[in-house]
């Protein structure tokens, strides 16, 4: 994912902020973690695809 | 893969393979689109829409399906996995949504169920995106839904009437067993 999504990224819970950490980038983000301080809850980012099914959903 | 206008679309194994439904709404969305919109598509499966659309406008797309994001993924598109509008914030100039609209039968018990069952009356999903769908709309935003004869149109143009939606048909073709209408809502003034 490009970084600028993080613009319209939300909590699917609480819709709060996350905060973003890479693991690989290249000329975009591959791998890394959205994470919601509020919901203590992570995201992942996998082949590029950010992931904000809550926890039950998510596969 | 299929091609369609100038585009060869990639279809991996469980995504809806791209169908009337999907070139109705691409000759509808081409129709509404400013180059200026910002733009969203919910539901994108293959993401033979948003193809359409990044030509001409930026475009995000979302699905709750894994095949479906790697799919879009593959074809170009900047993908979300999520439930509609639950994982996003922020608001778009157009928002497209070619729905679930069938009424629920047997399921296949896989991730294409979610590309066309629409509850028991069919209508399950698209009441759920347009509870949701103004708060993620600009001022002058519009949203593009696409419906069916099978799940009833009048009942949803009069949903969204309901909800204070100005309501118009785009587009509409004829197909055997369906019609098939897109239908534009915005907000009054």
């Amino acid at each position: 994912m490009k970084r600028d999504l993080m613009d319209i990224l939300a909590c699917p819970m609480c819709k709060g902020d996350l905060e973003l950490t890479v693991e690989e980038e290249n000329d975009e983000i591959i791998t890394g973690t959205l994470y919601c301080a509020k919901c203590d809850e992570r995201y992942p980012i996998e082949d590029g695809i950010p992931n904000l099914l809550p926890p039950d959903l998510r596969e | 893969m299929i091609g369609y206008g100038n585009k060869k679309i990639w279809v991996l194994p469980g995504v809806y393979k791209p169908a009337e439904d999907s070139f109705l709404m691409v000759e509808a969305v081409l129709k509404e689109l400013r180059p200026s919109d910002r733009v969203l598509e919910i539901g994108a499966g293959s993401g033979i829409v948003s193809a359409f659309i990044k030509d001409r406008a930026s475009v995000i797309a979302i699905d709750i399906s894994p095949c479906a994001v790697k799919c879009a993924k593959l074809n170009g598109i900047d993908v979300i996995r999520a439930d509609l509008f639950d994982g996003i914030k922020g608001r778009f100039d157009l928002i497209v949504f070619n729905p679930p609209y069938l009424p629920s039968g047997e399921k296949i018990g896989d991730w294409l169920d979610f590309a066309w069952d629409g509850g028991e009356d069919g209508q399950a999903t698209i009441n759920r995106f347009l509870r949701q769908v103004k708060d993620c709309l600009t001022e002058n935003g519009r949203f593009l839904l696409l419906v069916s004869s099978l799940s009833g149109v009048d009942a949803i143009m009069e949903r969204m009437t309901s909800l204070g939606f100005i309501v118009e048909e785009l587009l509409s073709e004829r197909y055997f067993f369906e019609r098939l209408v897109v239908l534009r809502g915005r907000m009054k003034e």
